[in-house]
């Protein structure tokens, strides 16, 4: 059964006295699976930070659906869609996104105290995420102490902690050094293994290869996908470059 | 590069951060103006004619110090901190080519450009307005002027210097800041990693003992001499305490509430405490300076009114009858010469006196130990001491002026006490045991002539001359103690003020040997000293609050830019608008008014000791300072609240 659906979305940028449209997303349609992998590629400007933000609800598609579990996300009222987005989604950021007023664990806790949670159910919650992603030592620290990789766990946990339907990751590799985006592209796929579904906008070849589908955009509309089946993450970055190359030297489509 | 390029730059880098300039430049113009026209006026000859004018104009002047040097400190403060919040721009220029000496350059064209239009326009506005203010400092001193009254040139010399020259400093210090700095750190400027503060004890446990000293200091003491120092010691404590309990305290008692998981983990309190533990931290100092500024504009603006109010209530307490003759010669001929020279010259103006008050007294200051006062060198220091007036009055005189006909023994006294409770049996004085025959309430009238400054006890007695002979005795028998047996003789008279005066006049020329006061010769006194304070209260506390809602415009401009990024996380983590805005709402609403509400509490432990400061100036009308300071604390907090709403309007266009 599919948990995200995407249907016709279409999003046209007005300029505030109305005289000049930006069409970001002309006509983009794909399924999510449970449980699946997904990654999103595209150029600077191909859309892909406008569809993640429509996913996120942070922004409403020009016209179009897109459905969570079946309900849709763009009819939500204004009131309930924090709530909603608290409760169904788990963000990952670029540049972590961690409030430098809060420990590490608090800002873990931020989405459930929201959601008004007990502390007791907070901290049982917290202890099997914080092992498996190695940062039980340093949930008192506070986000100016500690490293980028150790940041981006932190957000990790705060994604996972509520118990998502899907986690929405935007460029989380972005901001790492080569070994921490290492550790946390093997903690993606730990975390996909066990049955989170995953969907991580990126132009990094080697975030996108350990992906188990990737969706390519241009001009606002889904190009091409490649599914990775029982490849190795070196035959998929070979892949993904020829796809990346045949994209920007304007070959046709080839599905 | 054309010429004009720097100054061109320079208006369009103001223009361009006019949301932090403008208030700066308004302020600038504010304090120019007022400087002025307290300088003008208190240049002004006009002035020179009025009783007590010499005493207004010194007022005046220090008044014209207090704001130069305030307009100093303030306007320093303010530039760093525009300075501050321009760095990121700086590090922009001189990434992008512009040497540090291409920067000072625009630098000096802006600081040329505030200070031309803050000079001129202020001097200007003083211009207009002083004429204005002139007349209502005469009208506040009732009194009426020649308006001979011009364009003070040294007054416009004086404005140009002083404030050219606080202009430069800060162009200097800004200088400073630029060259001293590397272009990397000024591109960070504004966002240095902020670290969580950490829980002070000491400190919290000083501020706390601190407060608390001065606010038993403020509410025990009960001698207005004593108030006086210990006011300054109370004063200087609950400083040391606020400054203490807002830096250190306030993040002491977040940190508890924090500990406390069961309530931190609340969707209200998460957020709030952790978001003031980072306000307190940054502005502690700010808001502290904030409460202490109010705290003297509510203590200054609410004395100088009610003693300009309650002027009346001064002159009667400082004068117990319309006309008032002392006389150091208390022989029956001589008293009876004051009396037919006083009906002789009051049937001359056709009245008549009334009310009459006429005895003798022995007065002497003496400190009490027990049930027995000592004088002279026994008592020691006189600080410290539990002094008391003492007034030693003859029976016969005390029957006359209250048509009774008590009787006394030697060595037996009627004892009246003013001011406290005394229950002894005996009366010890100069080692003598007096045996209090009777404690009388009250002599009927208020006979003291200085006021409530300490306590006064009255010694009905029959023997004067024994007390007299003591008394002489234990100050060794010299000429000065002899000043102190008095003969009084005070009435009220139905005529105008200025017959009065004329009145008094003619009795002091045709006594010797006598000092003739009356409350109608000293109110222009009065007037012009009360009434000088009062205008200067007003000023120095219009002043004031221009300083607090600056800060308080600067802080939450700065908070504002910092909680942006902050307001954007949580609502990508799941937080809605209407909550972040009620949070964040909730946070400004404490921080603004948490040094108004901590000056209105200062303000009611100091009110006891205020009220002991006014008897001092004669003013012992406790209701009308209790209105008064209620008045102007309500007039503050309605300023305040204003500033709160506009601030907040654009705190919040900043955070959308």
């Amino acid at each position: 059964m599919s948990i995200l659906e995407v249907n016709n979305v279409k999003k046209i940028y007005t300029t505030r006295f109305g005289g000049n449209h930006v069409q970001a997303l002309s006509d983009v349609s794909f399924t999510v699976e449970k449980g699946e992998y997904v990654a999103i590629m595209g150029e600077s400007g191909s859309g892909k930070t406008t569809l993640l933000n429509i996913l996120a609800s942070l922004d409403k598609p020009t016209s179009g659906e897109v459905l969570l579990n079946g309900k849709s996300i763009v009819s939500i009222s204004e009131k309930e869609i924090s709530a909603f987005r608290r409760d169904n989604l788990g963000f990952v950021f670029q540049d972590f996104n961690l409030l430098d007023t809060f420990s590490l664990q608090d800002n873990i806790f931020l989405p459930l105290v929201l959601s008004g949670k007990t502390y007791e159910e907070m901290n049982s919650r917290l202890r099997p995420i914080a092992a498996k992603l190695g940062i039980s030592d340093i949930l008192g620290k506070y986000p100016y102490e500690v490293s980028g990789g150790q940041k981006q766990r932190a957000a990790v946990a705060r994604a996972l902690i509520t118990g998502p339907q899907l986690v929405l990751a935007d460029e989380p590799t972005g901001a790492l050094d080569s070994r921490a985006a290492d550790g946390l592209l093997h903690l993606f796929n730990e975390i996909n293994d066990e049955g989170q579904t995953i969907l991580m906008v990126t132009h990094s070849i080697k975030a996108a290869s350990h992906a188990k589908r990737i969706l390519f955009i241009k001009d606002g509309q889904v190009f091409h996908q490649l599914y990775k089946a029982s490849m190795d993450n070196e035959a998929m970055y070979q892949k993904i470059s020829d796809t990346l190359t045949m994209i920007a030297t304007g070959g046709a489509r080839n599905e | 590069m054309s010429k004009l390029f720097y100054p061109k730059l320079a208006a369009t880098n103001i223009k361009k951060n006019y949301q932090t300039y403008v208030p700066y430049i308004l302020t600038s113009i504010g304090t120019v103006m007022m400087y002025y026209i307290l300088k003008t006026i208190s240049l002004d000859d006009g002035l020179n004619s009025m009783s007590g004018g010499d005493s207004l104009k010194t007022i005046l002047a220090m008044g014209s110090f207090v704001i130069g040097l305030f307009s100093l400190i303030f306007l320093f403060y303010t530039n760093s901190f525009l300075i501050k919040r321009r760095k990121k721009e700086f590090g922009l220029f001189n990434i992008l080519g512009m040497e540090k000496k291409h920067i000072s350059r625009v630098m000096f064209f802006e600081t040329v450009y505030v200070s031309f239009i803050s000079i001129i326009l202020g001097l200007l506005g003083g211009i207009v307005l002083s004429k204005l203010m002139y007349m209502l400092l005469l009208k506040l001193l009732k009194f009426e002027v020649p308006m001979g009254y011009a364009i003070s040139f040294t007054a416009v010399y004086k404005t140009l210097i002083l404030f050219a020259g606080i202009f430069l400093l800060t162009f200097i210090n800004n200088l400073r800041q630029i060259h001293l700095t590397k272009p990397i750190e000024l591109l960070k400027g504004g966002q240095v990693g902020e670290k969580e503060p950490k829980t002070k004890w000491l400190l919290t446990l000083i501020g706390l003992a601190a407060l608390a000293g001065g606010y038993i200091i403020a509410i025990t003491t009960e001698s207005p001499i004593a108030a006086l120092y210990m006011f300054l010691i109370a004063v200087i404590l609950v400083i040391i305490g606020t400054y203490c309990l807002f830096t250190a305290g306030s993040i002491a008692l977040l940190k508890l509430l924090k500990k406390n998981k069961k309530y931190y983990y609340k969707t209200k309190h998460f957020i709030t405490v952790s978001g003031m533990m980072y306000r307190m931290k940054q502005n502690a100092v700010g808001l502290a300076n904030i409460c202490i500024l109010s705290t003297a504009v509510l203590v200054m603006l609410s004395t100088t009114v009610s003693l300009y109010i309650g002027m009346e209530d001064v002159l009667r307490t400082r004068y117990s009858r319309n006309l008032l003759i002392t006389s150091y010669n208390i022989t029956e001929e001589y008293r009876k010469d004051v009396k037919d020279t006083v009906s002789n010259i009051l049937e001359q103006h056709g009245t008549e006196p009334e009310n009459i008050l006429e005895y003798r007294n022995l007065g002497f200051g003496a400190a009490k130990k027990g049930d027995s006062f000592v004088t002279g060198d026994e008592i020691g220091d006189t600080l410290s001491s539990d002094i008391k007036m003492l007034y030693f009055i003859p029976l016969e005189d005390y029957n006359a002026m209250n048509n009774t006909s008590y009787t006394l023994d030697n060595n037996e006294i009627f004892l009246i006490v003013n001011g406290e409770t005394y229950t002894q049996e005996t009366f010890t004085i100069f080692d003598t045991p007096l045996h209090i025959k009777e404690h009388h309430n009250s002599l009927g009238e208020r006979l003291s002539d200085i006021g409530d400054i300490v306590n006064s006890f009255y010694v009905i007695t029959n023997d004067l001359g024994q007390i007299e002979e003591m008394y002489r005795q234990k100050m060794g028998n010299s000429d000065e103690s002899v000043t102190y047996y008095r003969y009084i003789y005070g009435f009220d008279i139905n005529t105008e003020d200025e017959e009065t005066i004329q009145i008094s006049q003619d009795i002091s020329s045709a006594l010797e040997n006598s000092y003739v006061e009356s409350a109608a010769g000293s109110k222009e006194g009065f007037f012009s000293l009360y009434g000088g304070l009062f205008f200067l209260g007003i000023f120095l506390g219009g002043l004031f609050i221009m300083a607090t809602v600056l800060i308080i415009y600067y802080k939450q401009i700065s908070e504002g830019y910092d909680d942006k990024s902050r307001f954007e996380i949580m609502q990508k983590v799941g937080m809605s608008r209407g909550e972040i805005k009620k949070s964040i709402g909730s946070q400004v609403l404490t921080v603004f008014f948490l040094p108004i509400v901590t000056a209105a509490i200062h303000i009611a432990f100091a009110f006891k000791v205020i009220t002991k400061l006014l008897a001092l100036l004669n003013l012992t009308n406790v209701a009308l300072f209790a209105w008064c300071t209620l008045g102007t604390l309500l007039v503050f907090a309605v300023f305040y609240a204003i500033i709160y709403v506009m601030t907040a309007k654009v705190y919040y266009k900043i955070v959308r």
